[in-house]
């Protein structure tokens, strides 16, 4: 275990470590501004269409300062939920979209695969006879699926949710599936004595004797969700913070691209939290 | 039912006049664009109103590329949508899948392309010099990629063995010019004259100079659309016709760049979407330029450019010799009913079309007629 | 003293059992029977390989004998009952309830109407007779083994079964922790009049608990060698077992019989 005082040390250090990338982020990018433009013309109207006026002193095309960076999020997160039309949202709402996606998808995965799981685990012929095909399926990446999907399910919406629901079902079901399958006997046994029914012999004894693998599959899924839905907007767009991303990155703003990527990280890091305080809520020791 | 009497009525509303409605199958459409300007016209239909005075409300579609808009149009998702002209021809086709009969509703835009090379190449300005380099197009099935195929070949390049074309999103051509990935790209606007303000790169050629007057997007419904909804296809026609003669005025220009750079359309500045559309421009080399042709608009889709599109798909195997240019083209370009629309319309900023379904052009200065274009129906090789 | 002999009716008959994994192997044990007396206190003692778990655990239900009969007051058994409790040998609680809940999770699967404060107050009745009132909040993990065994005994007194089924439930304790617990269940099990079947292979705890030895051959094919009465008088106890009459005795006889090779 880690002394208080060694964990303020750590806290210490990681905002000295962020200090520095800040002051380096502002080094290298200000130097970059200073640069002059080796295409010189005299010819004032070329300077206007090349973007050189008074009013645009910084050129906007290089990568931008922390404090450009924060005067443009600010403008973006002044109005996040604005909703001007289909093709300009706020950024926040863009956010709720994709979690909502990741809500529908990842739901359905944790009905789906926890149940199947649970029978899985169960019944070792059965997970042989499906173990070839889910080995097989597991690691295809999100951005293969999204034209098979397109092809067959043909509604854009739909698509990024079951490419969210195919992406997060396999780790569910194996852990699952695992959990069950190395229940110990003696609390069957128990449970037998007991003469529990099926529904209580499931509530009591299967569900939290294997809730730490069921809920370490699902915080693994939820990560691989919340992956695999940026990609799919990138790739299919409408709404959502990958679509976002993507049309900030049309119109290379990079800056709201830089708040779009912390966005997606603080948000990714705050579902991974929730689902680690879950875990150590279920986990026991033997 | 009501689409017997839609059917009835088709053919009466796209001979008459626009003010008088006529009851549309679906009000409510859904169209997809690609945020560049050659779908300007589409959206100004949609800003200036003009589908709303055929009484449909459309709801744009911003998606980020054109396998994506392609599979959406097919399945149903968009009514219609922004596409590549060589797209409904190779869809119609077949190539390289089962074929999807799609029609070219109008033209949207005329030149308005460029190809960009990064600085580094400033002085490497001949092509025969340019083997090994690598140059990206947006699409296969786009006028980007058959004309720099077309303009390589002219100086005696393999487009497909001496250079490298990489199939690649538009805001990646800037992205990656920078990065010394690529040498340069044939791309739409603006993000030519982004990379030109972006310092990375400036403007090579403008595709008008390569061919005045080539046709490049178009918009698009699937036949089945327009079999099931004949008045809602003529309003969209004649709300396009119109944002064409909207978008042909050099006046409107500036209005147009401003109501395109808004975020929900093409989300860039005005002052780069204006260079594109205007023709007054600054070049990537210092040198200040006025183009008149640079970006042209007109509705129709002429079926000698078809017929040019479909040899150059065929001269680089996207599509067998076999098919039937002709017979395609005929088939998808809708040119008949665009006239029809336009000479009842009337409009006074529009140009009047040529007189003859397949006028001759020019491609890098070598003539081509394809009114004498033999028709390869029964001559396969 | 009772008079067992002639006991008319015992609570549990075990007759001709014999079990076989696979048809080409020998039997693991075959021809055992016994009966066991209501109240009676009955350990198996054998080496390792006998089938005593085996055993132990048909008349739980939890295994199926290859051929033989075995009845619970008269009934033939057909799998696991709330009338037969367990304690396992290695102690089976569930390392994510509370000690507490272990035992109440038994309570309310014999009384699924019986409403919370009743549940509470009989869960609280049987952690004390084994002595781990302070305990009750904690985790299996937080416990030594003798508590958690203690818990163990708890939660298969609390079900109230006609036959309570012990397999070697001190094997892992410690020579001090056993005579203690060993103590309590005496105790108890004379307090409650509780049959019991117990499996061990400890001598000494033998001869203090069971009123009747089933003393095991060696596997394979094991049999019983010899069921063996205590001649000791049923309020023994463990402090001054070893001066009475009678014990050296019994315990040489067990120990000759268990040292020796006997088939």
């Amino acid at each position: 275990m880690m002394s208080r005082a060694d964990h303020l040390k750590g806290v210490v250090l990681s905002l000295i470590l962020a200090l520095i990338l800040l002051f380096s982020w502002q080094y290298l990018t200000e130097s970059n501004s200073i640069q002059s433009h080796d295409i010189s013309a005299e010819n004032r109207e070329y300077e206007i269409l090349m973007g050189h006026t008074q009013a645009t002193q910084q050129p906007d095309h290089n990568f931008p300062s922390p404090r450009q960076f924060a005067l443009e999020a600010w403008q973006e997160l002044k109005a996040p939920f604005h909703n001007t039309s289909t093709n300009d949202r706020g950024i926040g709402w863009q956010l709720g979209a994709s979690l909502y996606r990741v809500i529908i998808g990842y739901g359905l995965a944790v009905l789906v695969a926890v149940p199947l799981g649970l029978l899985l685990g169960q019944q070792p012929i059965l997970r042989a006879a499906l173990n070839p095909f889910i080995q097989i399926l597991r690691p295809i990446s999100p951005l293969a699926w999204m034209p098979i999907a397109l092809y067959t399910i043909k509604n854009a919406e739909e698509c990024g949710i079951f490419v969210i629901f195919i992406c997060s079902v396999w780790p569910i079901l194996l852990n699952t599936s695992f959990g069950v399958s190395r229940l110990r006997k003696e609390w069957l046994d128990v449970a037998k004595t007991l003469e529990l029914g099926w529904a209580r012999r499931l509530w009591l004894i299967i569900l939290p004797a294997s809730a730490p693998t069921i809920v370490t599959g699902m915080r693994v899924g939820l990560g691989i969700a919340w992956l695999a839905i940026i990609a799919a907007e990138m790739l299919v767009g409408s709404s959502g913070i990958g679509y976002f991303v993507w049309n900030q990155w049309n119109n290379l703003s990079i800056s709201n691209v830089i708040l779009a990527v912390l966005l997606i990280g603080i948000t990714g890091m705050i579902l991974d939290t929730t689902f680690a305080a879950l875990q150590r809520r279920v986990s026991y020791a033997e | 039912m009501a689409s017997t009497l839609g059917a009835a009525l088709s053919g009466i509303a796209t001979q008459s006049h626009a003010a008088v409605p006529y009851p549309v199958e679906k009000k409510a459409l859904k169209i997809g664009f690609v945020p560049i300007s050659c779908a300007a016209p589409l959206i100004m239909a949609q800003a200036k109103g003009y589908f709303q005075d055929e009484g449909i409300t459309v709801e744009l579609r911003k998606t980020p590329g054109w396998a994506l808009i392609r599979d959406n149009l097919l399945n149903g998702s968009f009514d219609a949508s922004h596409l590549l002209s060589p797209m409904p021809l190779a869809l119609s086709a077949g190539a390289g899948h089962t074929p999807h009969p799609v029609r070219a509703v109008t033209m949207q835009n005329i030149n308005g392309q460029a190809i960009t090379l990064a600085l580094k190449h400033r002085e490497r300005r001949d092509p025969r010099d340019w083997k090994g380099m690598t140059f990206a197009i947006p699409f296969e099935f786009s006028m980007h990629n058959l004309m720099l195929r077309a303009y390589l070949a002219h100086y005696g390049l393999d487009p497909d063995h001496d250079v490298t074309l990489r199939v690649t999103a538009p805001p990646e051509m800037v992205a990656n010019l920078r990065a010394g990935n690529i040498d340069g790209f044939l791309g739409p606007e603006p993000f030519n004259q982004r990379a030109v303000i972006n310092e990375i790169g400036f403007l090579h050629i403008l595709t008008a100079e390569i061919w005045d007057g080539h046709p490049c997007c178009a918009l698009g419904m699937t036949e089945e659309f327009i079999a099931e909804n004949p008045n809602t296809y003529a309003a969209v026609q004649r709300a396009m016709i119109r944002a064409a003669a909207f978008m042909h005025k050099m006046e409107n220009r500036l209005e147009a760049a401003q109501i395109l750079s808004k975020p929900e359309y093409l989300n860039h500045s005005e002052l780069v979407i204006r260079q594109g559309l205007t023709g007054h421009y600054a070049d990537g080399l210092g040198n200040v330029k006025n183009n008149l042709h640079r970006a042209e608009f007109s509705p129709f889709p002429y079926y000698s450019s078809g017929v040019w599109m479909m040899e150059q798909m065929q001269r680089w195997g996207y599509i067998p010799r076999s098919v039937d240019s002709r017979n395609i083209v005929e088939q998808v370009f809708l040119l008949p009913d665009v006239r029809r629309q336009a000479t009842a319309l009337a409009l006074a900023d529009l140009p009047s079309p040529e007189n003859t379904n397949y006028p001759d052009f020019q491609v890098l200065g070598v003539p081509f007629t394809a009114s004498t274009y033999p028709s390869t129906q029964g001559t396969k090789p | 003293m009772q008079n067992r002999i002639n006991q008319p009716l015992p609570l549990v008959t075990v007759n001709q059992l014999e079990k076989q994994y696979t048809k080409n192997n020998p039997s693991v044990f075959s021809d055992i029977s016994f009966s066991i007396a209501r109240g009676e206190f009955v350990c198996m003692i054998g080496h390792s390989g006998c089938g005593k778990s085996t055993i132990l655990n048909i008349l739980a239900g939890l295994e199926v004998a290859t051929s033989g009969q075995v009845s619970i007051n008269g009934h033939a058994i057909k799998g696991p009952g709330l009338d037969r409790g367990v304690v396992f040998q290695g102690h089976a609680l569930m390392p994510w309830l509370t000690v507490e809940q272990n035992v109440a999770m038994a309570i309310r699967a014999r009384h699924p109407a019986m409403p919370r404060e009743d549940v509470q107050k009989k869960t609280e009745h049987y952690l004390e007779l084994v002595n781990l009132t302070g305990a009750i909040h904690k985790r299996p993990a937080e416990l030594s083994g003798g508590m958690r065994q203690r818990v163990g005994i708890a939660r298969a007194f609390s079900t109230t079964p006609e036959l309570l089924l012990m397999d070697e439930p001190f094997g892992a304790l410690d020579a001090l922790t056993r005579g203690v617990i060993q103590d309590e269940l005496l105790n108890i099990c004379t307090q409650t009049s509780q049959t019991v079947f117990m499996i061990t292979h400890d001598i000494d705890e033998a001869i203090l608990l069971a009123d009747r030895l089933v003393l095991m051959s060696t596997g394979p094919n094991a049999h019983i060698a010899e069921i063996v009465e205590n001649p000791l008088p049923k309020n023994r106890s463990r402090t001054e077992i070893h001066h009475q009459e009678g014990y050296s005795d019994l315990r040489k006889h067990i120990m000759d019989f268990l040292v020796k090779p006997n088939k």
